[in-house]
């Protein structure tokens, strides 16, 4: 199988190489390294833990297969989150699960539900905020996850989806905007110093 | 409401990981996988390759042989056409258990080794 990668670390041109060598150790190990990337994409655009472990194989699979054809273009973070992206869209497509962005939002604001301002000391905040960004058309999902989590910039954002950067910020605004329409009014005062001593913060 | 206040709680919230998770050895199985893929592919190309030669080898030997002794070779086709159920059948047995040297019993070896 190669030489052990687990003690040292490898930059991913190396990587790349030794996996073409056919070290399949370099190829567990580039795995362990953007696991984290693939699972966050494709769990929160197919939102199925049970379907979640073959989409992920299926997208390191194609990583596999198109290795050879990776060129230093891109970073091959950039690289992967690209195949995650499509195979997550293609699987969605599959079964028929594509929501198409309504442009008036109305679908989507009606799809999230409302916070209780009475339940603030039950709830956590961030989870209901956790919640409704699940319940987001998938677009909106798949540009918050890139850009706020994945931090990645908005032209490697286009190189990933395709969409135009102009469109990406919108849906980065637009998904922000909802949320805060659906906790502006029934957040006060003294439910945010209650939310904050609840999350922590300062 | 404050709406900086809002911001950052929205904002931080965008930055929790979503609660996906993959098993510990996930990595360890994509790896077989591709491994066990791999091999299945190689193990079909040699079987196509052996299958390929194996065709050769009887078409250069019918072809020799028609000039050697032309009688023969037509009587060897008067029998294949006479009894060409029993010979698709030879052939697809003989083809059969070189598939199954090749292909098929490599690949249950391996996964009865991995269930283990």
């Amino acid at each position: 199988m190669g030489v052990p990668l687990s003690n040292f670390r490898m930059n991913d041109s190396e990587l790349i190489s030794q996996i073409l060598k056919g070290n399949m150790n370099a190829f567990t190990f580039l795995v362990n390294r953007y696991q984290k990337l693939v699972v966050h994409i494709t769990g929160r655009l197919i939102q199925r833990q049970d379907e979640l472990e073959d989409v992920c194989q299926d997208v390191f699979m194609k990583v596999y297969q198109n290795l050879g054809k990776y060129r230093n273009e891109c970073k091959l973070s950039t690289w992967i989150a690209t195949i995650a992206y499509n195979t997550s869209i293609n699987y969605l497509r599959k079964f028929k699960k594509v929501v198409e962005v309504n442009p008036d939002d109305s679908v989507a604001l009606r799809n999230l539900t409302d916070f209780v301002s009475d339940d603030y000391e039950r709830t956590d905040l961030h989870r209901y905020i956790h919640e409704q960004i699940e319940l987001l058309p998938v677009q909106y999902r798949t540009v918050l996850t890139l850009f706020h989590l994945e931090e990645f910039s908005y032209q490697e954002i286009e190189q990933i989806t395709g969409m135009p950067e102009g469109t990406i910020k919108s849906y980065l605004f637009r998904a922000k905007a909802l949320l805060k329409q659906k906790l502006k009014f029934v957040v006060d005062e003294n439910s945010l110093k209650t939310v904050k001593e609840i999350t922590h913060e300062q | 409401m404050n709406n900086e206040e809002l911001d950052r709680i929205i904002e931080k919230s965008f930055r929790t990981k979503p609660d996906f998770h993959l098993p510990a050895d996930f990595a360890q199985k994509v790896t077989l996988s591709v491994v066990r893929r791999e091999q299945l592919k190689n193990d079909l190309y040699e079987y196509l390759y052996l299958t390929g030669v194996l065709l050769s080898l009887l078409s250069v030997a019918v072809g020799l042989y028609y000039y050697i002794d032309k009688e023969l070779v037509m009587r060897t086709l008067t029998f294949v056409s006479g009894n060409i159920i029993q010979v698709i059948f030879a052939v697809f047995l003989l083809n059969f258990i070189l598939f199954a040297d090749r292909v098929l019993l490599r690949l249950l070896f391996s996964r009865w080794k991995m269930n283990e």
